[in-house]
């Protein structure tokens, strides 16, 4: 069971992003950190893999210099190599110049399955997982919380508003994960130890057989216009209790058909 | 010259702090407080390898040193739950029995802590000997194929969780200097003839203190470390690290109250504005942030000083008084921050005090290191 998962560095949520007033999108220059909401699928991946009893996890990720710092933890969690695309020309990628480098990057790896987050923590677009699928011809699975390999098709709880989905999809597939569904282990000592010895590939656009033209800013149909502050939440409405305060909780509760 | 940590210690750092600060400081008072110990936070280190990480890598180890092991204390300490059998175990007693075992030793014990699965204790603080480590007056005689022990020891750290204690004793006395000749002996806890008797402490950790009573407990001669007599030399051997890593503590420690201020000072706002904002707290916080860094840099030069095999002594000692100094202060003034609130159990800093007071006193006190300075560092005559 050979398990691609796709791992986005970002600037580290702790500190406040800065955005880039030429382009209007967030500045990435400084150190990069994994993505949280990619350890589930790194987990995912990892327990996939131990079940299987052979194969190995491979992330795939697209940072600009060369960046491995946010790919070293997942390293050290357990995952066999790293494949990164890094390239000037990819500045400004929107999320399908970011689907195309990153598909082509994910088919190197000729893996039985592909687990990406279902959204990022900086761009939360949630549409490049779909997009990647979409590129690479195959099946996708969004909302997993549960994923069961039989043989050579996957069993998939689906997370839903009501509760869950039971979706049986062939081999390969790309399967999104949502946050908290596994434990994402912590990385022991010896993978601590052993993660700077593992392999990355660096490649560029043109190492993936793509035109500069495809991808980063020139191939990106997407162009920020203005960035606003969102708007402050309306303060709620305050219950006064006069002895008839339960029935106005109940009224309200009606009115969002939660009860 | 490199003042930056590698990525592996900054990831170790990260990874520690993330899974102590599951449990954080109230886990560790609730532990202190019911006679129970850090069970659950000790094995998960312990499982992820950390609690091993400065044993040989030929014995299941991660093959680092003293330098790897602090930060893992430090971090604990940092989340408000310091290992004080971090200190001992893996840091006093592991190296000694490294450094001087037999094969056989090192077999038995060394795979062991490095899993985190074996605690021992050490002793060596008695009644009548205080900081006179040549005086002491546990004996070990042989007896065929046995060492017999007698004596009392006080002060001595988490024998109830302890498989074993390594403890040193009197096995002759050199005549022209009337000074003791020590040896070391691993003691299996359950020893026949060994009691054991709390004394109470006004700290509140979960490792307790110790009296020890051997009446004549036997001690088979393999578990000798080294060679008879040669004791004094081992326990040198243990002593640097055991600064090392209280340092360590200390600045954790510091860290956690200077956090816990900080914040408050932050958020807490009497008149129109963040009490944080007056320089009566805010510069007492600040001299506490700058010696914590001082102290914390001389702790990793002498972290650095032991694994690279070079005398440790003179920047432990220093780690050790400047790490206990800036926590003491610290703590002090992060209670001062909060008011009569400092004093609150919520709060989770006045619980603290025994336990950071203790390490102007303890393993070897203030006065000690400055006599050790003076005579060492400085050439002054030495007082006794």
């Amino acid at each position: 069971m050979n398990v691609v998962v796709c791992v986005k560095q970002i600037p580290d949520p702790a500190t406040p992003g800065e955005m880039d007033s030429q382009t209007n999108t967030l500045k990435r220059d400084g150190k990069l950190i994994m993505d949280d909401s990619d350890s589930y699928g790194v987990e995912m991946g990892l327990q996939l893999a131990e079940q299987a009893g052979g194969g190995e996890v491979t992330l795939v990720s697209m940072a600009q210099d060369g960046e491995t710092s946010g790919l070293r933890t997942a390293l050290a969690m357990g995952a066999a190599k790293a494949i990164l695309v890094s390239d000037p020309a990819l500045k400004g990628s929107d999320a399908l110049s970011t689907a195309k480098a990153l598909s082509k990057a994910i088919s190197r790896a000729n893996p039985d399955l592909i687990l990406m987050a279902t959204e990022s923590t900086d761009g939360y677009t949630g549409t490049t997982p779909v997009q990647v699928a979409e590129l690479l011809g195959l099946p996708s699975v969004t909302f997993a919380k549960k994923i069961t390999v039989d043989g050579s098709s996957i069993k998939v709880e689906r997370q839903t508003e009501a509760g869950y989905d039971e979706v049986t999809c062939p081999l390969p597939a790309v399967v999104t994960v949502t946050a908290g569904v596994v434990e994402p282990r912590y990385p022991n000592f010896k993978g601590i130890m052993d993660a700077k010895k593992k392999p990355v590939e660096e490649l560029t656009v043109s190492d993936l057989g793509l035109d500069v033209s495809e991808v980063g800013s020139s191939g990106s149909r997407q162009e920020v216009f203005e960035i606003v502050a969102a708007d402050a939440r309306q303060a709620g409405e305050k219950v006064v209790d006069e002895g008839e305060a339960h029935q106005k909780v109940i009224e309200f509760f009606e009115q969002l058909k939660l009860i | 010259m490199n003042f930056i940590e590698s990525d592996e210690q900054l990831m170790l750092r990260e990874s520690v702090a993330k899974i102590a600060s599951k449990y954080g400081h109230s886990y560790y008072v609730e532990k202190a407080k019911n006679n129970e110990k850090p069970v659950e936070l000790w094995n998960e280190l312990a499982t992820n390898g950390y609690l091993g990480v400065n044993m040989p890598s030929e014995f299941g180890g991660g093959g680092m040193g003293i330098y790897e092991l602090a930060i893992v204390l430090e971090e604990t300490a940092a989340q408000g739950c310091p290992l004080l059998m971090l200190v001992v175990s893996p840091a006093i007693c592991a190296p000694i029995i490294n450094q001087f075992g037999t094969s056989e030793l090192k077999n038995e014990f060394l795979p062991r802590f490095a899993t985190g699965e074996l605690i021992m204790a050490f002793a060596i603080t008695e009644p009548d000997a205080g900081s006179n480590s040549h005086n002491l007056s546990v004996t070990a005689t042989k007896d065929g194929e046995v060492y017999r022990l007698n004596g009392t020891k006080y002060f001595i750290s988490g024998v109830d969780e302890a498989e074993a204690i390594l403890v040193v004793t009197r096995t002759s006395v050199d005549e022209s200097t009337k000074k003791g000749r020590l040896s070391l002996f691993v003691v299996d806890t359950n020893s026949k003839g060994l009691d054991r008797q709390i004394l109470p402490v006004e700290i509140t950790a979960p490792e307790k203190q110790f009296t020890l009573y051997f009446d004549n407990v036997e001690v088979p001669a393999s578990r000798l470390i080294g060679t008879e007599g040669d004791g004094l030399k081992q326990v040198f051997q243990g002593l640097n690290p055991e600064r090392i890593m209280v340092s360590a503590m200390a600045i954790g420690a510091g860290r956690y109250a200077l956090a816990k201020a900080s914040q408050y000072a932050r958020d807490r706002r009497v008149w129109d504005v963040p009490i944080g904002s007056h320089q009566g707290l805010s510069h007492p916080l600040a001299i506490a942030k700058i010696n914590l860094e001082l102290a914390s840099l001389m702790a990793k030069k002498a972290a650095w000083l032991y694994d690279n095999s070079m005398d440790a002594a003179e920047a432990a000692n220093m780690a050790k008084y400047s790490a206990a100094e800036a926590a003491i202060q610290a703590l002090d003034q992060a209670i001062q921050t909060h008011g009569g609130l400092g004093i609150s159990t919520e709060v989770g800093l006045a619980d603290f005090w025994g336990s950071v007071r203790l390490m102007r006193t303890a393993p070897v006190s203030r006065e000690m290191i400055l006599n050790f300075v003076a005579s060492h560092s400085l050439d002054l005559p030495k007082s006794y």
